[in-house]
């Protein structure tokens, strides 16, 4: 499994796209509704699915952040 | 183990792409003979002084001790799928988070301002921020520090396992800059932009400075539900030349301003001037997040200060960033205070001044992206470093 975020197409509820996520393998993490962004964790052959699924705009392996060294 | 650099330990850090430490490890073994410990058996960073590293399991990191050939092997392995996602050299501690800064005397008086508000203008602007939220996504908020004392401050985390008490330091710098006081009650110069506004902490980073686009996004989440008209995030990682930005957090930059949130986020400080000028890193290299480089007092472009490389991934505005005093989160005396630099410092400034400018002009999203751009003053730098300039409060 990889940390995933998806966003939806717009004017889509995030929480509609849920049950479809989660079908094509995806566990939830958080559902976004103010940006339209669910994030989680996929397996890894999952994730051209997870692109194709209807309300779905984009899908993405989460980064590592940190603060910019000098 | 290659030898140690002004910037770099000698040790690599290795990203792990999942959570699973013990499939890591035998990766590790298998591609370069590495031998680790895993945190979650008690291993520490002394540890390295038995086994050639170190996995830090919450994290998803290892630090490596690696001969050349070792290197070369790892790297070979981050290109293909696997459990190894990124290696790269270690950094010396401090300049993670606080880089050491010579005690140098700023060339602008800053007994009563320090230098950044006097150059962003804020020291004479009517605007106070009152009213207005701004959210600062970092490594938290000392949030019974002193100068903060009767404001209001809302907070969150999004680690799992700690509370938003900044146990780093450099979320309550941010916070300080951006929406600190003028007249602090601990003492000192004046360091805070919108000295009125809403603090809105959130904590994406992690106590050791690390955080994941997860976290990030749920940050952004959080303050664009609770209405915040800025949301600083001195935040990021270092991208290649050429590498696309994130269509995710670009969908997330435009949706923001299209509900009156404006984005601002470091620029990075991998640039190594006059030799190297380094990529816009991630998010800030995505077009609808307005990337900050920094400058010194003279105006001159800070060192570490990334630049326009690539097409896309511009620098959009700079900030004061070197030198900069402003909170810690220490609990007495000198540790209440620090100087530090890093566009990290920079991009709260802009926070500010666009907190000034929402108050003053009642702009919100594209507007206030758009008010920024207009009064700030060109620099006679070149665009691809300093963007349309230095930042004005109105």
């Amino acid at each position: 499994m990889v940390p995933v975020a998806v966003t939806v197409t717009d004017g889509v509820a995030p929480s509609t796209v849920v049950p479809a996520l989660e079908r094509a393998g995806m566990a939830v993490d958080r559902v976004l509704d103010a940006l339209g962004v669910v994030t989680g964790t996929a397996p890894e052959g999952a994730i051209a699915t997870l692109c194709d699924l209807p309300g779905v705009s984009h899908v993405e392996r989460q980064r590592q952040v940190g603060l910019p060294g000098v | 183990m290659s030898e140690p650099t002004d910037t770099t330990t000698g040790r690599y850090l290795v990203l792990l792409q999942d959570g699973s430490a013990a499939a890591s490890a035998r990766e590790l073994s298998n591609v370069a003979g590495i031998r680790t410990a895993s945190t979650l058996e008690g291993a520490t960073a002394e540890s390295l002084g038995t086994v050639d590293g170190v996995i830090y399991a919450n994290v998803g990191v290892a630090v490596v001790n690696a001969q050349p050939d070792q290197v070369n092997a790892l790297a070979t392995a981050a290109e293909a799928p696997g459990p190894i996602a990124l290696v790269e050299p270690e950094r010396v501690v401090q300049a993670l988070t606080a880089p050491a800064q010579e005690a140098v005397e700023a060339a602008v008086d800053e007994s009563v301002f320090t230098w950044g508000l006097q150059a962003v203008g804020a020291n004479i602007s009517t605007a106070t921020g009152k009213g207005i939220r701004v959210a600062v996504l970092d490594t938290g908020f000392t949030v019974n520090h002193p100068d903060f004392a009767g404001r209001t401050v809302l907070t969150q985390s999004f680690i799992t396992g700690e509370t938003v008490d900044d146990a780093h330091g450099h979320g309550t710098h941010c916070i300080g800059s951006a929406t600190g006081p003028r007249k602090p009650a601990s003492g000192g110069p004046g360091y805070g932009v919108a000295y009125e506004a809403d603090i809105y902490a959130g904590k994406v980073l992690s106590n050791a400075g690390f955080g994941s686009d997860g976290g990030i996004l749920a940050g952004i989440d959080w303050a664009l539900t609770n209405g915040c008209a800025v949301i600083s995030m001195s935040l990021g990682s270092a991208v290649r030349p050429g590498t696309p930005h994130s269509q995710i957090y670009e969908t997330v930059g435009q949706r923001a301003l299209s509900k009156g949130t404006l984005i601002v986020a470091a620029a990075g400080n991998e640039s190594r001037r006059p030799d190297k000028i380094a990529p816009v890193g991630h998010p800030a290299n995505c077009p609808s997040i307005l990337a900050v480089g920094a400058i010194d007092d003279q105006r001159a472009v800070a060192f570490f200060s990334c630049g326009t490389v690539d097409t896309v991934g511009q620098v959009d505005v700079v900030a004061p960033g070197v030198n900069v005093y402003s909170s810690w989160n220490g609990k007495t005396g000198d540790s209440l205070h620090k100087r530090i630099q890093g566009t990290s410092m920079a991009t709260p400034h802009v926070a500010g001044v666009a907190a000034l400018l929402a108050q003053q002009y009642n702009a919100r999203g594209w507007e206030l992206w758009a008010r920024l751009m207009q009064s700030a003053r060109r620099l006679g730098l070149p665009a691809t470093d300093a963007g349309a300039g230095l930042v004005q409060a109105p």
